[in-house]
């Protein structure tokens, strides 16, 4: 019969033969375990070295593991009931570390911690609360699954994720029952051996199923290549990228096994939210299943029976995936990756492509225009040029040297700067600062660029380089690094911000929708400086997407010069909710959101909200021309 | 089939040419240079008919030093090899001078097949290519945009004026003076570029063809293009303006 002890009980004696049964069991557990977990980790370990990885420095690595691991931070923040619900199964966990092994220890009359003594009661109860919590936590995300049943997680049920469930909550269960129950009960004795079989067999099942990310996410995460869509750089004569087995890194091999299956990635990602072939999730499982099949040492091409390559150049280099994914992986350097494959051995053919691909190698423009456009625009909206005794080197960029509304953007920004007395000027000749080819994996043509740009800053001794595209300040500032030291680069919305003061605030202003560029907030952190800005001029609304959930405009990864997506297009679902907000004008901060917005918005006709940069928002406000 | 492509290095598209202190040439010093436009379909077209029967691609340039990127850059698109005729005062040769060279170079090599652009986009005179065949006593044909190899020779595309074309048969060898557009460009690549380091770029000097270079045709004076800008306005209702305006379209500007 079940009286409440108040104490953990456990069973007073083990015979010879439940010792010799257990010693068994544990062993043929962890040899199950090895069986699977050896092969895993020789992958990973047979896969090529990363040349470009570094330890230090290691406080970052230490932050992000104690956040997002330990305090799960990410894992909550972004979906937070059912981050919630892992959270505490994952701190059910932690807590049971020390009960699990008293548990075993029991079993070998070993016990360690005494359940009547002060510290063994104490802890026994700590970890009882987290018993519950991690049952109610597990039950929780059972109902997500298999009643919820949301679409990210796979049209195919999994019995496995099932059973796993079941497991925990047993062992909860069989945890809690154990406080109700005397030493001396038969049904201590079973509840004891109920709970031993099920972390025995839980053990096993871990690196046979994506429960393997208990083991290896947390190095995953302490493992980051350590910045944000950091693409390594190529090393000796033939690395050309991910093209066969032999290309994947450890990182990338242990990033493939790490994966969780949750789909946030998916989820968040705009190709595979547009009924594209791109899932960033089955890139992921793909590269799981070629080292399942194949393993690090082949030649067979990733991109073929494993992963499309049209898939992989349907990506926009959003960042969605990569910020999203609560087990560290960097799916950028690795859609990158399999690009760079194609692009630098020739294999992929696109008549977009190669037509911008050539523009870039002949020419400085990804539109392919003559220079001269530029200084044509340069010489008519009167922008002087920079001769090195300017704070600031305004950087124009194809979308301001060349796209008419980039122009208009510029102009608006050189008057802002003009009014605030600030000195810059424009560089005579510019190139591309490459980021198209970057992120499609042409690393001759960004190669040329970088350098031939690199060469010009080291001559003029630029030190302030302000630019109204974000796509070109993480270019310059993160890119760049492969071939030199770029100058220091801001963007004019942390420009703009930073003399917010100084600038006037509109009165009446309309309400404005604020959308955040991916290469802005995603790639770069920076969310609030841009609405200040938009504060300054209207009334900030936000889209139900903003900061570091913004859904892409369709443009970024050298799509926007690419051949008609196929699906929907991206911008117009983004321009349709940003619409829906009911604001009267959208704001942007990057000159390709607002080229891609400018289509979108064309097909809503009379009555679609107007689209301004930040600079267009702040200048309009300034005092007329000649005034004070 | 070998086939040897003869290719120009020009000044790049977008280079602000300047008039050398002589008024004969473009200044040189500081320019930017790239692979003649036509020259590059020349190329290509040699590439796939290499894909398509085998064979081997020989790139052939004459020019001062400068020349090398322009050679790799064909090298890493995917030709075999290349010669180099080593001439700093290719400015004062004329066609003939330029296409005695190449022949002198070409002869020993014996290919079945000569490509070259149809005009460079520095002088444009379009005489190079045709005057090689000349000199080497072989069938020639220009301004072509297709190239079809057959049992007997070749089949080829001709443009002509007014949107028309002419498909002519050749027997081989033969030299092609090849047309912008015909073909779809192929971007160069990292794993060429790496590859073209290794290729064979053999160098020989204007004075070793020992040919007689003394120029029949004499660049007198060199002037930039005057810019000229005038408005015309077209009087009458729109309809009268529409129709006059697309007359001049037409007529003038020929741009319908």
């Amino acid at each position: 019969m079940l009286t409440l002890t108040a104490t953990l009980a456990e069973p007073e004696h083990f015979s010879l033969v439940e010792k010799l049964l257990l010693v068994v069991l544990v062993a043929a557990s962890a040899a199950g375990f090895w069986r699977r977990f050896g092969v895993v980790l020789h992958k990973i370990l047979k896969s090529k070295k990363d040349p470009s990885f570094h330890l230090f420095p290691i406080g970052k690595r230490v932050w992000d593991f104690v956040c997002e691991v330990l305090f799960q931070t990410k894992v909550i923040r972004q979906r937070p009931l059912p981050g919630l619900a892992h959270a505490f199964v994952f701190w059910g966990f932690c807590a049971f570390a020390l009960v699990t092994l008293n548990h075993f220890a029991v079993g070998l009359g070993l016990g360690f911690l005494n359940p009547a003594g002060f510290f063994g009661r104490f802890y026994t109860y700590f970890a009882a609360v987290f018993a519950i919590a991690c049952a109610a936590g597990i039950f929780g995300l059972f109902v997500r699954r298999f009643l919820v049943r949301p679409k990210w997680l796979g049209k195919k049920l999994s019995w496995e994720s099932g059973f796993i469930a079941f497991l925990i909550f047993l062992l909860m269960v069989t945890y809690l029952a154990s406080f109700f129950v005397g030493d001396a009960d038969q049904a201590t004795r079973i509840l004891w051996w109920v709970h031993s079989l099920a972390i025995l067999i839980f053990l096993v099942i871990i690196p046979h199923t994506k429960h393997l990310h208990l083991i290896l996410s947390p190095a995953t995460v302490f493992l980051s290549r350590g910045g944000f869509s950091q693409i390594p750089p190529l090393v000796g004569d033939e690395d050309f990228g991910l093209i066969a087995g032999t290309d994947l890194t450890r990182l990338a091999s242990l990033q493939a096994y790490s994966c969780v299956e949750c789909g946030r990635c998916t989820e968040h990602c705009p190709a595979a939210n547009t009924g594209k072939l791109l899932n960033p999730k089955e890139i992921i499982l793909g590269l799981r299943s070629y080292l399942n099949d194949l393993g690090p040492a082949s030649e067979e091409p990733l991109l073929g029976k494993y992963n499309a390559q049209e898939a992989a150049f349907q990506c926009t280099t959003c960042g969605a995936c990569e910020f999203q994914c609560p087990v560290g992986i960097e799916h950028l350097p690795i859609i990158v990756g399999l690009r760079r494959g194609a692009v630098n051995t020739g294999a992929w053919e696109d008549e977009y492509g190669s037509k911008l691909f050539l523009a870039l190698e002949r020419g400085a423009n990804a539109h392919g225009l003559p220079a001269s456009e530029r200084d044509k625009f340069i010489e008519k909206a009167g922008l002087p040029i920079f001769d090195g005794t300017q704070e600031y080197c305004l950087w124009l960029g194809c979308m301001g040297g060349y796209d008419p509304k980039g122009r208009e953007i510029i102009a608006d920004f050189a008057r802002v700067m003009n009014y605030l007395g600030t000195s810059f000027g424009v560089l005579r000749k510019e190139k591309c600062c490459g980021d198209p080819v970057r992120r499609l994996g042409n690393d001759l043509v960004f190669q040329q660029l970088a350098e031939s740009n690199l060469e010009v800053f080291e001559q003029n001794k630029a030190k302030k380089i302000v630019s109204i595209c974000p796509h070109c300040v993480r270019t310059i500032q993160e890119d760049w690094k492969e071939f030199g030291t770029p100058p220091q680069v801001e963007h004019h919305s942390e420009f703009l911000a930073r003399h917010a003061d100084k600038l006037p605030k509109q009165a009446n202003g309309e309400s404005i929708v604020f959308h955040d560029p991916c290469y802005l907030g995603r790639y770069r952190n920076v969310y609030e400086q841009p609405r200040t800005v938009v504060g300054l001029a209207g009334e900030l609304v936000e889209a139900p997407r903003n900061h570091e959930r913004s859904f892409c405009c369709g443009a970024g990864g050298g799509l926007v010069f690419l051949g008609e997506e196929s699906g929907e297009r991206v911008s117009k679902v983004r321009a349709a909710e940003l619409v829906a907000t009911g604001a009267k004008t959208v704001g942007t901060a990057c000159p390709f959101c607002n080229s891609m917005f400018r289509d979108a918005l064309a097909e809503k006709g009379e009555g679609a909200p107007q689209l301004l940069d930040i600079a267009q928002l702040t200048a309009r406000g300034l005092p007329a021309r000649g005034g004070s | 089939m070998k086939i040897i492509v003869a290719i120009k290095q020009v000044p790049e598209r977008d280079a602000q040419v300047r008039i050398d202190a002589a008024g004969k040439w473009i200044e040189e010093s500081g320019l930017q240079y790239a692979l003649n436009e036509s020259d590059a379909y020349a190329l290509e077209e040699a590439l796939q008919l290499k894909e398509k029967h085998g064979g081997e691609v020989v790139v052939l340039t004459a020019g001062p030093e400068r020349v090398g990127p322009t050679i790799r850059e064909a090298l890493a698109k995917g030709a075999d090899r290349a010669i180099h005729i080593d001439c700093a005062d290719l400015g004062s040769r004329d066609a003939l001078g330029v296409a005695k060279l190449l022949a002198a170079a070409v002869k020993p090599e014996n290919p079945d097949l000569i490509l070259t652009g149809l005009q460079s986009d520095d002088l444009g005179q379009g005489q190079t290519g045709v005057i090689v065949a000349e000199l080497l006593g072989l069938p020639h044909s220009s301004l072509i945009l297709h190239v079809e190899k057959t049992d007997t020779g070749l089949t080829v595309k001709r443009e002509l004026e007014e949107g028309w074309f002419q498909t002519i048969e050749l027997p081989l060898p033969a030299v092609l003076t090849i047309q912008s557009g015909g073909n779809k460009l192929r971007y160069a690549t990292l794993m060429g570029i790496k590859r073209a380091k290794t290729k064979e770029v053999r160098t020989v000097t204007a004075t070793e063809l020992a040919v007689d270079s003394a120029p029949v045709a004499i660049l007198e004076r060199v002037v930039l293009p005057q810019k000229q800008k005038s408005t015309q306005i077209l009087p009458g209702n729109p309809k009268e303006a529409a129709a006059a305006l697309v007359e001049k379209l037409k007529f003038e500007a020929r741009v319908l």
